[in-house]
């Protein structure tokens, strides 16, 4: 394949994106810069469009195996094609869970038959069940790298303790749901005026807060290093930057797109769009963990990608689910609601949702520049996007921005010698 | 243009507000009457989905369909504590073909009456959802405090006991609220919540606060999952109307209100009973008045398909 | 629009329908019940008469919005009003007044709630205006004025007390 991406500006974790062409051949970039069009190549008019490296979601739920009518893992990586994510780490809470090798193998094998990579982390506990430890060394051997029983918080600290004590040793990485079981509740809202008003009882941010403080204490004392999921307070993220800066505690964090844009207020009248776990928080979260992420306090953003039936997500508020979907329209509501307003960059978006990302899965960072392999998006930020049942490509729509229009669009996605993607 | 449903009190205005009170005062004029029957909802079913038992709010409404000469049906819904998404969606379906009018739903999950008024293109009466609303209850409340001050803006009420937990301490505090009324939650500290209104964790400041009215509120024993407060000795000792307040109260001719039912000897002495200005009879006359206007003053659509 | 009545021809009917009654009552005591909203304003007028007159008599008002035949066709129900009969129906003969009838629909409505307060042993029926166009088999017996007027015509009839002024006006389609 050859072709000449012309006119665009590159867009970097660095810098602001700089106005150069891409020339690709063959499945590696052989050129950026002001260039002429080189013999042969299909020239692609990119004036006024991004070209960027592809994004890479290290939180998402694929369902699979056990619950494909909400998504499978084909589906799933179609959603993030559509969305401009080219890798993806899934989450073990399946059925059964990732905590074994043979499930891990079924999973990577389903993976292969994708067209973007996708990897998988592993349970720390048997079934995410909280009272055994799952086979690290052996899921280290199948590949994993992430342990988590995301879905839940790891009950027992001296399991985790534990847990964390012996699988330092295999280079692995802990990543916390942080939520303290018995002070969550019905795991439905955040407590404060809204849980109020509704009448259900709420989850006050103290549960999150309380686990994650347990978490990187533990963490550091044992000396594991942990990567603290979907944060979605704001003194929960004071934590992380306590105990990374002050004490040198090797932790992480990552926020998602949804925990920067809404609060709980925007329930209105029972909708379960805005129903997940962590819940949604107060406007002062969002503009907290909005800094933060420009601080750099998050090291990644992601977008826990939980997809639902419509069925089950018309339950009663309580009896829903948690979850929306992430892939069909992170990027785009990124851009929408942060870059056109000008909160932050596209040097930030490739940064915390592409580079970093990768490195924290200890992959080859995907860039565009000269002699690097194909890995890249082409986004336009003033077309608009739809976001229809038709359109997304996820087998769920559980999202907010269901029939909403933002501004940007994911115009096309390059992988290899492959193009995935072309509107 | 007549609204459908009835769902919650946050959703009206004072002007409807006082128009449905207003209303309510012909119905109560009926009961005087040999006929206490009207054809105004003739050939019009009313079903009764109670998926939470109830005697009196069942009963009131029942005899308020049947006084506007309404079909009235008691669907026999499962009243386990689970009661999951299936089941509700196929009474929905079957409500539907039955081709009901006006459908009375008690459930114990907060917003499920909404969502099947948005499934239905019945009228949908919320008797109450979780700790969400109860707004019939808020209707009568509000009428009978306004038999004995027609001149509600100014009056202070304060609403006593498991704010947390009750639906009533929610509706009928917005609805007081939205009519003038000064309100004052108090109770158990781990029972009272934050909200927009005054906080007392104290009987005497409550007291010191001048009310003119004690709304005492039922202890949800069913609704707390873990203990909010030691024992119901403590309870009443603290935050109940006991023999020696009630001396308080009659003294400075302090109304005293309940929705019911009454758990004796906790929220109220039983001497509480015999007490000339208690309101708790009124309340449950007021209750048909009250809901036979809600029921007159809805229109179903059934002209649409539901959304 | 026509005025039909000024405010004079409209005292001279309201005289009209008193002697009427009176007559009619024979010396009996006369228990007037005025269907709101309008017809108790002319009851109201008529009692007022009666009473000058020395007769003994009696006044109720009666709200029929709960006994309309036509909900299905209003998109939102009527403002009820209260009704008022203080003395027994149970064997009373009583005068059901109006302001205008027309179709006989509210009369009918009328008898329904009036029958529902208990079993009266007559009852006769006064109006200011009889404008015709009957859909019931009803009729007055003591008229005020008869007005010839076309099916789909509009005959506004406005009063003192509620309305500010006396006149009754056709307003012809």
């Amino acid at each position: 394949m050859n072709l000449f991406l012309q006119g665009g500006e590159v867009a970097t974790e660095n810098d602001a994106p700089q106005r150069a062409d891409v020339w690709i051949l063959d499945g590696v970039i052989k050129n950026v810069g002001v260039i002429d069009v080189p013999e042969g190549a299909r020239v692609i008019d990119c004036a006024g469009k991004i070209v960027m490296p592809g994004m890479f979601d290290a939180h998402v739920h694929f369902r699979e195996p056990g619950q494909e009518k909400k998504e499978t893992i084909l589906d799933g990586t179609e959603a993030a094609i559509n969305g401009g994510i080219t890798g993806v780490v899934m989450m073990p809470n399946t059925s059964p869970s990732v905590d074994s090798p043979t499930v891990v193998k079924r999973v990577l094998e389903q993976g292969e038959k994708c067209r973007i990579p996708v990897l998988t982390s592993a349970c720390i506990t048997v079934n995410r069940a909280g009272h055994e430890m799952a086979p690290i060394a052996g899921l280290k051997e199948a590949g994993i790298l992430m342990l988590t029983d995301d879905g839940d918080a790891v009950p027992n600290a001296a399991l985790l303790k534990r847990a964390m004590e012996y699988g330092k040793e295999f280079d692995m990485f802990f990543a916390s749901h942080c939520e303290d079981p018995q002070l969550c509740g019905p795991r439905a809202l955040n407590e404060g005026p809204v849980s109020y008003r509704l009448g259900i009882q709420g989850t006050p941010a103290l549960a999150e807060e309380i686990c994650m403080d347990r978490d990187i204490r533990l963490a550091h004392a044992t000396g594991a290093m942990l990567h603290i999921q979907h944060v979605s307070s704001a003194i929960g993220m004071e934590t992380i930057r306590w105990w990374r800066d002050e004490r040198g505690a090797k932790v992480s964090g990552e926020v998602s797109p949804h925990h920067l844009m809404f609060a709980d207020e925007d329930i209105g009248d029972y909708d379960t769009h805005y129903k997940m776990n962590p819940p949604l928080r107060t406007r002062e979260d969002n503009a907290a963990l909005l800094q933060g992420l420009k601080d750099g306090v998050f090291r990644i953003i992601a977008t826990d990608h939980a997809p639902h039936t419509d069925f089950e997500k018309s339950q009663a508020f309580v009896d829903a689910p948690n979850g929306i979907t992430g892939l069909d329209t992170a990027l785009v509501s990124l851009h929408d609601r942060f870059v056109v307003t000008g909160e932050f960059g596209w040097d930030l978006i490739v940064k915390r949702y592409s580079a970093e990302p990768r490195r924290m899965m200890r992959l080859e960072v995907a860039e565009v520049s000269e002699g690097k392999p194909v890995d890249l998006i082409v986004f336009d930020p003033d077309k608009e996007t739809t976001f229809t049942k038709e359109f997304m490509r996820s087998r769920s729509s559980n999202t907010p921005f269901l029939n909403r229009t933002l501004k940007g669009s994911v115009e096309m996605v390059v992988l290899g010698d492959e193009i995935l993607l072309e509107r | 243009m007549a609204r459908k449903d009835f769902l919650d009190i946050v959703s009206l205005d004072r002007a409807e507000i006082i128009h449905l009170l207003d209303q309510a005062e012909p119905f109560k004029d009926l009961f005087t009457r040999s006929v206490k029957k009207v054809p105004a909802l003739k050939g019009k079913t009313v079903l009764m989905l109670f998926y939470e038992p109830s005697t009196r709010t069942l009963s009131s409404f029942e005899v308020a369909a049947k006084r506007l000469s309404a079909d009235v049906t008691i669907f026999d819904v499962p009243h386990s504590s689970v009661t999951k998404g299936e089941s509700v969606r196929d009474t929905i379906d079957t409500l539907q073909a039955m081709r009901a009018d006006y459908i009375v739903v008690r459930h114990r999950l907060s917003g499920q009456p909404a969502a099947i008024a948005r499934q239905t293109n019945a009228s949908v009466i919320n008797a109450g959802d979780g700790a969400h609303a109860h707004p019939t209850q808020a209707l009568l409340d509000a009428f009978t405090l306004r038999e004995v001050y027609p001149e509600l803006p100014g009056r202070k009420v304060v609403i006593m006991g498991d704010i947390l937990h009750s639906r009533v301490a929610r509706s009928t505090s917005t609805i007081l609220d939205k009519l003038g009324v000064e309100v004052a939650f108090c109770g158990p500290g781990s029972l009272v919540p934050k909200t927009r209104f005054k906080r007392f964790t104290n009987y005497e400041e409550a007291m010191n606060w001048g009310p003119d009215a004690v709304y005492q509120l039922r202890v949800q024993k069913e609704r707390q999952d873990a203990p909010f407060y030691p024992s119901d000795r403590e309870y009443h000792a603290v935050y109940g109307i006991t023999e020696e307040r009630l001396k308080e109260i009659s003294d400075k001719g302090i109304y005293v209100m309940h929705p019911g039912p009454i758990n004796r000897g906790v929220e109220l002495c039983d001497a509480v009973l015999d007490y000339d200005r208690c309101l708790i009879p009124q309340q449950v006359e007021n209750g048909i008045a009250t809901r036979m206007a809600v029921l007159f003053g809805l229109k179903p659509d059934l002209k649409n398909e539901p959304s | 629009m026509s005025t039909a009545l000024d405010p004079a021809a409209m005292s001279a009917a309201i005289d009209r329908l008193a002697d009427q009654i009176l007559s009619a009552a024979g010396g009996q005591a006369i228990d007037l019940v005025g269907i709101r909203s309008r017809g108790d304003e002319v009851a109201e007028r008529v009692f007022a008469k009666l009473v000058e007159r020395g007769a003994q008599a009696r006044l109720g008002v009666l709200d029929i919005s709960l006994y309309r035949d036509d909900y299905e066709h209003l998109s939102s129900n009527p403002t009820l009003q209260s009704s008022s009969i203080d003395f027994p129906v149970d064997g009373a003969h009583i005068v059901l007044v109006d302001d205008v009838i027309f179709t006989g629909r509210t009369i009918r409505a009328a008898l329904d709630a009036l029958f529902d307060y208990g079993r009266p042993s007559k009852v006769d029926l006064a109006v200011l205006i009889d404008r015709g166009h009957r859909e019931i088999p009803v009729e007055p017996r003591f008229v005020g004025e008869h007005l010839k007027t076309d099916r789909m015509d509009r005959v506004d009839v406005s009063l003192e007390k509620i309305d500010g002024k006396d006149a009754v006006e056709i307003i012809t389609q």
